[in-house]
């Protein structure tokens, strides 16, 4: 029945070829990726400062009216994480925006991509709601829709009017680093992390100041002064995601 | 061609006990296309459970087709060809059912299609999206001769199935692309949990080897139990007994070779306290799991099967011969459930300090069950129905 015959050695070579193609065609995609990285001229960071964090989860609440997320879902998580001196320390996480992001890698779609700017942003549109980005991440910062949100928001509008759409049910939802602020301030000659309009709304509405935002490539921004000055840890660098979430440790003498 | 059927009989019985399961699971599914998953018991820790074991176990259970038309095709082993053939339909149902089963489960099966067209080449999972249509393309060309011989096509459409069996002469092909297809997406479905480095007890990359070798285990030994049953059904299966008989030699040999391969990943895995791993490691040896472990996956899923199916009196015998191979595909099964199972029942720490363990829960819905039990009724009755007048032609 068979009568044509393929060999071996042809078998191989085939195959050797393929898996060159592909090993190829993803350096070069990887290498663009950087490049683009490198050539834009910002790089959005957060700082936030657990020596002065209170722990009043404001944050969460405006998080929850500007980008109109669901109330079983949070964006922005703020969990005690110990005492010092005689002060409860908090340790608020919104997305890590992570510079090489799991959630990005695993995406079977590419509906979770980097900005230019480092902004690891979600497609709605594009997601297949395999929820294999949710596995992957290493901080519990992605939330499925596993309902269609249609009630009124508690948030709104106390604490804010939502400023994008809401998300259709069976889709991945995250943090955003208010993107849609940015670039709304950015073009109307805002400055992010000075200008509040331009601002993330969880930094906005802080009543203490311990969050700040702005550009890590510009070595006047508060961030980067802010960096320099102290020391600052990020979470669970040891895997390394790099994230752009930078904490200022609480100690003794910052309390005082 | 048509199976004589006895008019009342258990045969009837089963295949109207298949058709109301199925019809419960289409119920179930509509239910859940409607509603959406919060019918389920998923979880935003536990995102995948009952829908994704059936999922990567149908894929398991059709690496028969693979394997065995590479022994025919490659090493030009004919004596095999009935058996391929038979591994072959298999495959076609059971990947059927892994689709199936993987739009229950997306939260958006209208965009199922995404992955065809956004390419992530550093996905694991588009990946195996993209091998496992164009496997189901290279299945559904491999079984066309076979539907080509049914004797309703061939006296209704004679030209379409003279066309079809035409297709038989480029067999070899099609075995050289199911195997390159099956070798990558048997042993990345379990690269997709072996890269996550979120996920310690899951990052390593033994997983990947594990599960294909497993798959191959389990994908035979489902071809065999079926090739034994439909013959003990039908009465006239021309399988040769010895063919049969050689696959399942095989079958205990390559259990073998995963079982030695799954002590020293194990054993690698104790050695030190690394947070995660060392817990996921215990939900296994002595947690909620542990059953399903000691029992399922390791004593009756390779021991048991391993001494019946290499032990030439037992093996000989065919109903301990049968007992063996379903025990395997138990097993099989058990391990799919179990590696999902005990990476995502812990939850480790992002906090600040030494990564600190929770745990987590899940047991499936009524609707999952329902919809699982659905997607197997399904691949019985299609099996019935179509695949063993096939093995008996
Ligand atoms: S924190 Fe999680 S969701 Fe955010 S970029 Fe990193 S991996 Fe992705
Ligand atoms: S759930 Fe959506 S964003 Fe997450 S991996 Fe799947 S398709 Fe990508």
């Amino acid at each position: 029945m068979s009568d044509i015959k393929i060999n071996r050695r042809d078998f191989i070579k085939l195959t050797v070829a393929g898996v060159t193609v592909l090993a190829g065609s993803q350096i070069i995609r990887r290498a663009q990726a950087l490049e683009t990285l490198a050539s834009n001229g910002r790089q959005w960071a957060m700082v936030i400062d657990q020596s002065k964090c209170t722990g009043c989860d404001y944050c969460t609440l405006a998080c929850r009216a500007h980008n109109d997320i669901p109330p079983e879902i949070s964006w922005n998580v703020v969990t005690k994480t110990g005492t010092v001196g005689a002060q409860d320390v908090y340790t608020p996480r919104p997305c890590m925006q992570c510079a090489h992001a799991p959630c990005v890698d695993v995406c079977p779609v590419r509906a979770s991509s980097y900005r230019p700017d480092g902004i690891v942003k979600m497609d709605y549109d594009r997601c297949i709601g395999c929820r294999y980005c949710e596995i992957a991440c290493p901080y519990g910062a992605r939330s499925f829709n596993w309902k269609q949100f249609d009630g009124p928001n508690p948030s709104v509008p106390e604490w804010g009017q939502p400023d994008i759409s809401r998300r259709p049910r069976g889709v991945v939802e995250k943090c955003s680093f208010c993107y849609q602020r940015i670039d709304r301030g950015l073009a109307l000659g805002l400055t992010p992390g000075i200008d509040e309009d331009a601002t993330p709304a969880c930094v906005v509405v802080c009543p203490v100041g311990a969050r700040l935002f702005g550009d890590l490539n510009d070595p006047e921004s508060n961030v980067s002064k802010l960096l320099r000055g102290r020391t600052s840890y990020r979470l669970r660098d040891d895997l390394g995601t790099s994230p752009r979430v930078y904490y200022l440790s609480a100690t003794e003498e910052s309390q005082s | 061609m048509k199976i004589k059927l006895p008019k009342f009989t258990p045969w009837m019985a089963w295949i109207g006990g298949l058709v109301v399961v199925t019809a419960a699971g289409v119920a179930a599914g509509l239910m859940v296309f409607w509603k959406g998953l919060s019918l389920t018991n998923l979880t935003d820790m536990v995102p995948w459970g009952l829908w994704i074991t059936i999922d990567l176990s149908s894929i398991a259970m059709s690496a028969g087709a693979f394997s065995l038309c590479a022994v025919v095709y490659l090493l030009g082993l004919k004596r095999y060809e009935a058996v391929a053939r038979t591994a072959t339909f298999i495959g076609l149902i059971g990947y059927t059912m892994a689709v199936l089963t993987l739009l229950l489960d997306i939260g958006r099966p209208d965009r199922f299609w995404h992955a065809m067209i956004y390419w992530n080449k550093h996905s694991l999972l588009w990946e195996v999206t993209m091998c496992v249509t164009f496997y189901l393309a290279v299945l559904a060309l491999e079984a066309m001769p076979i539907f080509a011989g049914f004797g309703w096509l061939r006296s209704h459409w004679p030209k379409l199935s003279e066309r079809m069996s035409r297709v038989h002469h480029y067999a070899p092909y099609l075995a050289i692309a199911g195997l390159a297809l099956s070798m990558l997406h048997q042993s990345s479905l379990g690269a997709l949990y072996g890269v996550l480095k979120a996920r310690p007890l899951w990052y390593r990359p033994d997983i990947s080897v594990l599960f294909i070798i497993s798959a191959i285990a389990g994908g035979m030994a489902l071809t065999v139990f079926a090739s034994m049953l439909s013959a003990r059904l039908t009465r006239h299966a021309n399988v040769e007994n010895s063919v049969l008989d050689r696959v399942s030699i095989i079958i205990g040999w390559v259990l073998v070779v995963y079982l030695y391969f799954r002590f020293w990943d194990a054993l690698s895995m104790t050695y030190t306290y690394e947070p995660g791993r060392t817990e996921g490691l215990h939900l296994l040896t002595g947690g909620p799991l542990s059953f399903n472990f000691w029992i399922g996956e390791i004593f009756l899923g390779a021991v048991v099967p391993i001494i019946l199916l290499l032990n030439k009196r037992t093996r000989a015998l065919p109903l301990w011969r049968m007992l063996a191979l379903a025990l395997v595909v138990g097993g099989v099964v058990a391990y799919r459930w179990d590696t999902n199972l005990s990476g995502l029942f812990i939850i480790l720490s992002y906090l600040p300090g030494e990564p600190a363990v929770t745990y987590t829960a899940y047991s499936p819905s009524l609707i999952e069950f329902l919809t699982g039990a659905g997607i197997i009724g399904y691949g019985l009755l299609a099996f019935s129905l179509e695949a063993i007048p096939v093995v008996g032609d």
